[in-house]
């Protein structure tokens, strides 16, 4: 069943009608952007030329998982993601595999290999009965359908004897056709064609600087974004039977993957990176101030986002803004001591309402922003403004200047954050920054550096107040969340931060036109980003890329 | 009798159970060596070893630089002053935060006073000064409005340069580099100038290891008996990984043509160690020390002491002559609890209040560049040691974090470079920014341990053609 919200379709009523009463016939000719029924629907996108990206870790092992099934996940490790600019993809679009990420694939291809025939997800694919050790015409076939998964694309006959040529040696040298297969996957599992995500896209028309991508680099690039994974042989076969070459076909297929568990989980690993969350893995905090602080009690803080986060975009699908607004929040047996909240029995989680006395708000009352955006004994309200202006505005911070002789008066006496923090505006070069940071930061003072609630610091009551820009004041952190979520650049940058973490890069001005597109019908349909994936998908910005220079 | 003598420190640290010097056989190169033990069978001169170790944030240079301060020093200063010249031997003593490199003080040159000029290009704190120190080249920014900000390295870091110079010379060791890790909080957002220290170039950062057991693995892990099939297996796949890459090459774009090229070859890289012979040195047990962090400490010295370990194990053998080790990160989040620090340092490096701490940590990261160094001291190699046979750089990403200033960087060379380089030295250069006193004269001299006809380092603003005479010998 199609659900288009009425702001969206209103956006793309014109291309609609374009469509329809342009796209009989009408190829060639001086016809401007979007006349061609197959070219982009927005004017005056221009796509940059594409970059193959290496598989994020996660997607490479969801990959093997679901080609060979989980001995092979389990045996597999992948080489570690290199972010650029804050993000995995966009470092994925860039670097070069090197020395040690060959030397790691081809050691994961070898036990994940190995691991698959441990299992029976390797027989969907061997479609005959081996004669012996080096039927070469059994090895062909499975190499084939194994193979055009794991590429993504039908097996060219070159691509195909090559990978057959290994096994046959495998399996002569040890007399097994199991070697056969497990070197057979092995090559495949280590080649370029499954490590990257490949696209050069179809020429179009006249209209040399704009490809479209091609069916089977579509349905793959959907499923990485959507699902952290392959595409699975249903997607490949309805890309090459056509389905996805139109707006509503694509559309269909994009909420059919949107409404699988995996991509609850895509999302849940995308805004891992965005919020910051695999700190809490690594960060430490003081023993002696925070007794209660363990590595178990990180980890539950970075489910407790993870499930507001899922909660807001699937379970209730609501407006975004809601993750951090929202005065209520899911907590296990530790968190609930943590908060002063009633606790479920050990082990499992339940939703609660933050106490009406402190200034909770979504996450940003939850302990994951509170404790990574801090240090080990104090809070850091310059970080925590950091990470609003920076993460959640897309607004730049420049880091301290240099070469400046920092001399600051002595702090000695100040029993608060913010008497200390002001010290910081005596120096007219650190100034700038910190007056962008700390008010934002200052407003979080409620909460100590893992996210306790005090009144006081040192005895001193607490101010949280201040001002957001235009936005003006607000009394307290709960306050100030709802001036964020209403921040004009909050949206915008929602939408900018899952367009490079999905299409690994920061936009272009070619393609600023898509963006703020997107913006508005985000903005419009209720910031339900659910919907947005699959707009997004649908996009131009998604199905097309420009030609090499 | 053999000159080759197994010193006990060169045991790897938590090794399993105590029969790793029973395990050690004879090294590479003892076979190799002349009656004298002063150079290889054939003449040729005792191989130099390279390595490039790192920690982040800087020093405090009131208690780093060696000469007497002067009127008018401002130890918090983009310059400060200090007696200038060049001090040799007796004529000069270690600073505070030198001192935990007493014994081996006739191995050091400590350069200060020196310019990253690179780093004069693109001014951004700590990616000039990683980019400037490493590699002599400015990094390139990658600022893209409203993103993080980000940078990656202009070109090769001076290892990788090295990695190429000996490789032109027929060097092929079992691994081209080695590149070690300690600490683990590193700053990753910020690309790959502050996350790696070494660049192949601005589109192939190479990671440090920060796993003794993955380090380990890299040196031994990859010898394959003559009789087990699977090597020949193993060369098969990555002919076929490779003729892979060559095919896509044909349909991508320019940049994606290089980056296959550079997949290709690092594959035929691991192909080359998968065919080569294991080495004369038996294959000792691994470690067991983790870099696990215990109740939220990191392991910092004991990780040090058996990557140092590892280090001189992998010299020993012969297995490779390039090496860098990431002590800790560039805008490191590394918390030195043994100081008594509670905060990360980076963010102590802006606090006034903090610098005491910023001290201790110099003071600590420098007991542990001179584990290494001892380590390679009490090496024997024919008639000399492997630190004799080394070169080795210290340098950070600022001269003092709380200011990142590119001016009188700390900078250390180590090793007499198997006879090219002076050492027990301080040299003081003016108090100016020129290129008279760029930092790229000193890595143009150690590159030139590993090629005498190496006439130029860097580029752009940190191109230098004039290596530092005062470290040559």
């Amino acid at each position: 069943m199609l659900k288009r919200s009425s702001s969206w379709s209103g956006a793309l009523a014109v291309c609609a009608g374009a469509l329809a009463a342009a796209c009989t016939g009408q190829i060639g000719g001086d016809e401007p952007p979007g006349s061609d029924p197959n070219g982009p629907t927005v004017q005056g996108f221009e796509p940059p030329a594409p970059t193959m990206r290496r598989l994020l870790a996660r997607q490479y092992l969801n990959a093997i998982g679901d080609l060979l099934g989980p001995e092979a996940k389990a045996a597999a490790t992948a080489p570690a993601d290199n972010p650029i600019n804050g993000f995995d993809m966009i470092g994925a679009a860039q670097l070069n595999v090197g020395d040690v990420a060959v030397v790691d694939y081809e050691k994961s291809a070898r036990a994940a290999a190995s691991a698959a025939l441990e299992g029976t997800r390797f027989e969907d694919y061997l479609t005959c009965t081996p004669a012996g050790a080096t039927d070469e015409a059994c090895l062909d076939t499975f190499v084939r359908n194994f193979g055009r998964l794991a590429f993504r694309h039908t097996l060219s006959d070159d691509e195909a004897a090559e990978i057959v040529g290994v096994g046959l040696q495998a399996g002569a040298a040890y007399d097994s056709f199991d070697s056969a297969l497990v070197y057979a996957i092995a090559t495949a599992l280590q080649s370029p064609s499954f490590v990257y995500q490949v696209e050069v896209g179809e020429a179009l028309g006249k209209d040399p600087t704009v490809r479209k991508l091609s069916a089977n680099e579509l349905a793959t690039r959907m499923s990485f974004f959507l699902t952290d994974s392959t595409p699975d042989a249903a997607l490949l076969d309805l890309a090459e039977s056509g389905a996805l070459d139109s707006e509503d076909g694509l559309r269909a297929a994009a909420e059919s993957l949107v409404a699988k568990p995996e991509t609850a989980l895509a999302v849940g690993a995308m805004y891992d990176e965005i919020l910051g969350l695999r700190a809490l893995a690594t960060i430490s905090k003081s023993t002696e101030l925070f007794p209660e602080y363990s590595p178990t009690l990180a980890e539950s803080m970075r489910q407790e986002t993870q499930r507001l986060l899922s909660d807001v975009v699937f379970t209730k699908d609501a407006d975004f803004g809601d993750l951090f607004t929202a005065n209520r929040t899911f907590v296990d047996a530790e968190l609930a001591a943590l908060y002063g909240v009633a606790a479920p029995p050990p082990g499992e989680w339940q939703e609660v309402t933050f106490p009406e006395t402190e200034p909770r708000a979504g996450f940003f009352g939850q302990a994951a922003f509170l404790s990574t955006q801090a240090h080990i004994e104090l809070t850091s309200p310059t970080l925590r403004g950091k990470f609003v202006r920076e993460r959640l505005l897309c607004q730049s911070i420049n880091p301290p200047p240099n070469d400046v002789v920092t001399e600051f008066p002595d702090d000695e006496g100040l029993k608060t954050m913010r008497e200390r923090l002001e010290l910081h505006q005596v120096n007219p070069s650190c100034a700038g920054c910190h007056a962008l940071t700390d008010p934002i930061g200052l407003a979080f003072e409620n909460f100590d550096a893992i996210g306790r609630f005090r009144e006081t610091e040192n005895d001193v009551t607490i101010d949280a107040s201040g001002e957001l820009d235009e936005s003006g004041a607000f009394a307290d952190g709960s306050e100030l969340a709802g001036l964020i979520v209403d921040h004009p650049d909050f949206t915008d940058c929602l939408v900018r931060n899952v367009y490079r973490a999905s299409l690994g890069h920061i936009e272009t001005d070619g393609e600023e036109v898509v963006v703020e597109h997107l913006v508005s019908g985000f903005d419009d349909d209720g910031r339900r980003l659910k919907a947005f994936l699959v707009e997004l998908v649908v996009s131009d910005a998604f199905r097309f890329v420009g030609a090499d220079q | 009798m053999s000159k080759w003598t197994l010193n006990r420190r060169t045991m790897l640290r938590g090794a399993i159970g105590s029969g790793l010097t029973a395990a050690l056989g004879l090294p590479l190169l003892d076979a190799m060596l002349d009656t004298h033990g002063t150079a290889l069978a054939d003449g040729t001169p005792l191989p130099v070893r390279f390595l490039a170790w790192f920690f982040g944030n800087g020093v405090r240079l009131n208690q780093w630089v060696p000469s007497a301060p002067l009127d008018g020093n401002n130890p918090d200063g983009d310059q400060p002053k200090f007696q200038t010249g060049l001090f040799e031997g007796d004529a000069w003593d270690l600073s505070e935060e030198l001192a935990p490199l007493a014994n081996v003080k006739e191995y050091l040159s400590v350069l200060s006073g020196f310019y990253n000029k690179a780093g004069a290009q693109n001014r951004r704190g700590h990616h000039d000064g990683a980019a400037g120190c490493l590699s002599g080249i400015p990094f390139i920014a990658m600022d893209p409005g409203n993103a993080n900000y980000a940078s990656k390295f202009g070109g090769p870091s001076l290892d990788q340069v090295i990695v190429d110079r000996l490789q032109a010379q027929g060097v092929n060791t079992y691994i081209p580099s080695l590149h070690v890790g300690v600490s683990k909080r590193i700053t990753k957002g910020e690309g790959p100038s502050l996350w790696h220290i070494s660049h192949k170039g601005p589109d192939e950062p190479i990671a440090s290891v920060l796993s003794p057991q993955d380090v380990y693995d890299q040196l031994f892990g990859n010898f394959v008996p003559q009789d087990d099939p699977s090597g020949k297996l193993r060369m098969a796949m990555l002919d076929a990984v490779a003729s892979d890459a060559k095919r896509l090459k044909n349909r991508v774009g320019k940049a994606d043509q290089v980056r296959l090229e550079a997949h290709i070859d690092s594959v035929a890289q691991l192909r080359q160690q998968i065919a080569a012979l294991p080495p004369a040195c038996t294959k000792p047990e691994g470690p067991t020390q983790t870099n696990e962090d215990v109740d939220g400490k990191e392991p910092l010295e004991e990780v040090a002491h058996v990557m140092a370990d590892l280090v001189t194990l992998a010299y020993r053998c012969d297995l490779t002559r390039v090496a860098t080790w990431q002590q800790s990160g560039s805008v490191g989040g590394t918390v030195y609890w043994m100081t008594g620090a509670t905060t990360e340092e980076h963010g102590l490096s802006h606090e006034p209040g903090g610098q005491d701490l910023i001290h201790a940590a110099v003071v600590f990261n420098m007991t542990c560049f001179a584990y290494l160094l001892e380590n390679l001291k009490n090496t024997e190699e024919g008639d000399s040691t492997l630190l004799d046979n080394s070169a080795i750089t210290l340098v950070s990403d600022a001269a003092q974090g709380i200011t990142h200033s590119n001016f009188d960087m700390p900078f250390v060379v180590a090793g007499k470079g198997a006879g090219k380089l002076k050492s027990n030295l301080h040299h003081r250069s003016a108090n100016e920014r020129s290129s008279a006193n760029n930092t790229s004269d000193i890595l143009l001299s150690v590159l030139q341990c590993f090629d005498e006809g190496a006439t130029e380092v860097g580029a752009d603003e940190g191109y230098s053609n004039t290596p530092l005479a005062s470290i040559k010998a």
